[in-house]
């Protein structure tokens, strides 16, 4: 059984943490990474395609939306990879069929972030281990050990009369000869190291510039969250509203410019700490590869997924570009999916502990992990 | 009693009627309110009175969700010795047929969609379906005066766990709820495991409904096997062997379920078997030979002995001896100790076996050893028992609201919440993590922060007869001094008590 104080963490111990990003409606992938080379692109798209010279080169076939120009540090860093054509098996194109399929990690029971944080803690996990930013916890999480909706460092206090119960409760815990004493001691020790991050303001590092929107004050509070090592396992975190079919610079724009703004700001205020950190970007579908009568385009298979984080061979695009001719094209003239999203996931829970757990994550999957680490 | 305006619209002339023609036991519950016989937690009770937990103590704690006020005096009453009075409130328990349990099922009708037919399920939101299945599960074992059984069908419902986030278990959980795991949780555990392994909820979520032989080359799908043998029946060190696993899913091969994916959308949830997908070649399970069938027979015959052949690997693995010490080892890890003491194990399972798998019989047999008398207070209360518990404890009314049902959820231990198929685990060390949550839980219910639920504590106070007293009956015992300290430095006892090492104890 691993020892109960492993919940929390000196400052010398540095605990690995799972950031899971949702763009909820169907990101448009190849407007975020432009495969700047492929002259298809600018046949299916002339009127929104990022032209060659507004977009923010990285690897001499694929550019970045300008508006994503924020992630070139992390990008140039090598801490920052891209996955192109990644995505699901699910080709209904239902925003919802996808997102729970994807949720899930195929057909089966509870979510796949929840199975891996009880194949991996088997022993014990701590109170504040996993938390949801936003108004519910993901279907990702579900059947995690302990999956917290997070508003508010409110939440975790003991009320009104909270110093007289923490007074009495450490009286009584630490009498506790067996492992419950050890695990009181370390509730404690979280509840004490919440509080204080309650009365103190946060002074993001290295001069991050976090945006004033929810998903950047959200990434904040993870970060300080990670830094204040409270035992934060897994954290996720929703940015929604992609679902562009009409005006897509109307919809997306603004989201990209938010998306950008948090995980650049994430990135530079976690510094060295980003080392035991893993954030993944993903989406459950892209869009139609033409654009449609009214600017937009509609749901389609293949999208980008961002991973950013401590060993990743970043600087670089994952995945074989299949091309965007006419007999690559999927359905009603889809990006396919060439990556399946378990293939880099799986990697990333291997590095986080997963172990030889990895089957009851992904059951009735065959894994072929994409070698996204040196 | 004031009651509110609805209520009374509710009651109108026809529940006035009512008292008139009809004896009490068919009276409306807000007229038993009305006239005062709904049992209260406002009488004076006495506590235990002993440094430890006493029999009876233990019999509230083990075979149920813990003591509301006054349990412990009631059951006290029942005989003569401590021993005694506990002995007879668990042959009580064990024949919940015999136990009136009017409150909880007035409660739990409320949930009105659990009582649908698995047809019409399928009208229902699938969230909305199972936050009642939760909350219904919730509201018995909080108010239901059979306790052991709704203890065994939470014991089951981790044997057999099933997470209703899974395809179209997101109706059929509920099904499987009523049908299969109350329906038997005092039976034998062949009729258990039967109900089960055709349970339209269980074909979706082991995979059973894809597990077929259209032609030769199809291989079978192994996962409802292999936990038929490793998790439900044999145990996974119960001698069986990958070839087994194989043989029993080609055995089972046919069986189907109408889905909400593929039409016809008639009948969705009908559980059928299709000799046209079924292998009826030769196997050998657990080296018992299940012979070949001639398909050449007529489609009625095929079907008969397509249901044979499940019928037959039922049996093989029910009876195993194997099984037998799975089952009492699980159900010794419940009742008694995380790691089962081995000669209970051995009786137990021998209870088990000479009973034929009879439930009742083998916790009979169980609740007699000297390991379950004895062996007091070293349980670790998983969440839901401490909530459960808590809630019992004070005395609480309460609607079994979501917001408990998310307090769970943050524990990590909501119903039917647990994403793999071995079922929340029973041991103290997984759940070491919680506290903060029970604490923040101990608060809520002591201030009246939780909606839906009140704890009324002058009454609780009063009633228990001071401090001292009202410790006593929370942990079971009489305090220590360091506890007695503590409630009095904490400025909220109640609070501290709940939260305290000796409260996530059974």
């Amino acid at each position: 059984m691993p020892a109960i104080e492993h919940f929390i963490h000196g400052d010398g111990d540095r605990r690995q943490t799972l950031v899971v990003v949702f763009l909820r409606g169907g990101a448009d992938g190849l407007n975020m990474v432009a495969p700047l080379e492929d002259d298809g692109y600018y046949r299916a798209r002339p009127r929104i395609a990022i032209t060659k010279s507004k977009a923010v080169p990285l690897d001499g076939f694929y550019g970045l939306n300008p508006l994503l120009a924020d992630l070139q540090t992390a990008y140039k860093d090598g801490a920052l990879g891209i996955v192109h054509a990644a995505g699901s098996e699910d080709d209904t194109r239902s925003h919802f069929e996808a997102q729970d399929l994807m949720e899930h990690g195929g057909i089966v029971g509870g979510g796949w972030l929840g199975r891996f944080l009880r194949a991996r803690t088997a022993g014990t996990s701590g109170p504040l281990s996993t938390v949801a930013l936003g108004r519910e916890v993901p279907e990702c999480l579900r059947g995690a050990p302990a999956a917290t909706v997070f508003s508010s460092l409110d939440d975790f206090t003991l009320g009104a009369n909270h110093a007289r119960l923490m007074t009495s409760l450490a009286r009584l815990y630490q009498a506790q000869p067996n492992d419950l004493g050890a695990a009181g001691n370390s509730t404690l020790e979280a509840v004490r190291r919440i509080e204080a991050l309650r009365t103190a303001s946060y002074q993001p590092a290295h001069d991050a510039m976090y945006g004033d929107d929810e998903f950047s004050r959200g990434l904040l509070q993870i970060a300080r969250l990670i830094k204040s090592r409270v035992g934060l396992e897994a954290a996720s975190i929703d940015l929604t509203g992609w679902d562009s079919h009409f005006g897509q610079a109307t919809v997306m724009d603004p989201l990209m410019t938010q998306l950008a703004r948090g995980l650049g700001a994430f990135y530079r205020d976690m510094g060295r700490e980003m080392d035991s950190t893993t954030l993944v970007v993903m989406t459950e579908f892209g869009r139609r590869v033409a654009e449609n009568s009214a600017f937009g385009t509609d749901h389609g298979r293949g999208s980008v997924l961002f991973v950013m984080g401590g060993g990743i061979k970043g600087g670089r695009v994952f995945g074989k570009w299949p091309g965007l001719t006419q007999d690559v094209l999927e359905g009603p003239g889809d990006l396919p999916v060439v990556t399946n999203y378990r293939n880099i996931l799986a990697p990333i829970l291997g590095r986080h502990g997963a172990g030889a757990n990895l089957d009851k994550v992904f059951p009735s999957f065959e894994i072929q992990p994409v070698e996204i680490y040196a | 009693m004031k009651l509110a305006r609805r209520t009374f619209l509710k009651l109108g002339a026809g529940g006035v009627a009512l008292v008139a023609t009809a004896g009490c036991d068919q009276m409306p519950r807000e007229l038993k309110q009305l006239l005062a016989l709904v049992k209260r937690h406002d009488e004076s009770f006495q506590p235990p009175a002993t440094d430890t937990i006493d029999p009876i103590i233990h019999a509230l704690n083990r075979a149920g969700f813990g003591p509301r006020p006054g349990d412990h005096q009631r059951v006290r009453k029942l005989a003569k010795t401590p021993e005694e009075a506990a002995a007879t409130y668990l042959e009580q328990q064990l024949h919940p047929e015999t136990i009136p349990d009017d409150d909880a099922d007035y409660e739990a009708r409320r949930f009105e969609t659990l009582q649908a037919p698995p047809g019409e399920m399928f009208e229902y939101q699938p969230d909305l379906l199972q936050n009642e299945l939760m909350r219904a599960t919730l509201t018995r074992a909080v108010l239901s005066e059979r306790q052991l059984f709704e203890v065994m069908a939470q014991f089951w419902s981790d044997h057999f766990n099933i997470d209703p986030s899974k395809g179209d278990c997101k109706w059929l959980k509920v099904v499987d709820d009523r049908e299969v795991i109350r329906k038997n949780a005092l039976g034998k555990f062949a009729d258990l495991l039967r109900a089960s392994a055709v349970s339209p909820a269980m074909l979706w979520y082991l995979d059973g409904r894809v597990n077929r032989h259209a032609s030769p080359g199809d291989k079978p799908n192994e996962n409802y096997a292999r936990e038929l043998l490793e998790l439900h029946t044999l145990g996974v060190h119960g001698g069986y062997t990958q070839k087994d696993v194989m043989e029993v899913a080609r055995c089972l091969t046919g069986w189907t379920v109408r889905s909400t994916v593929n039409p016809p959308y008639f009948q969705v949830g009908k559980v059928e078997f299709d000799p046209a997908l079924h292998d009826f070649g030769s196997k050998m399970i657990l080296s018992q030979t299940v012979a070949s069938t001639d398909t050449t027979l007529s489609k009625d015959e095929l079907k008969q002995r397509g249901r044979n052949e499940l019928e037959r690997v039922l049996e093989i693995v029910a009876a195993h001896p194997a099984t037998a010490l799975h089952i009492s080892a699980k159900l010794c890890r419940h009742f008694i100790a995380d790691n089962p003491p081995p000669a209970a194990v051995a009786t137990v399972s021998d209870a088990f076996r000479k009973s034929d798998g009879d439930v009742r019989q083998t916790l009979r047999a169980l609740f007699k050893t000297d390991e379950f008398l004895l062996t007091r207070g070293n349980k670790f209360k998983r969440p839901f028992t401490f909530a459960v518990s808590a809630l019992r404890a004070t005395g609480a009314r309460t609607d079994c609201s979501t917001e408990i049902i998310d307090y769970l959820k943050r524990m990590g231990h909501a119903p039917f919440n647990y994403p793999t198929p071995e079922g929340y685990p029973d041991q103290a060390a997984p759940w070491m993590g919680t506290l903060l949550w029970r604490w923040n839980f101990a608060v809520a219910l002591s201030q009246n922060q939780i909606k839906g639920t009140r704890v009324d504590l002058v009454t609780l106070g009063g009633s228990s007869g001071g401090d001292e007293h009202l410790m006593s009956h929370l942990l079971g015992r009489k305090p220590n001094p360091d506890e007695s300290q503590a409630f009095r430095d904490s400025g909220d006892g109640l609070a501290l008590m709940l939260a305290s090492p000796g409260f996530q104890w059974c």
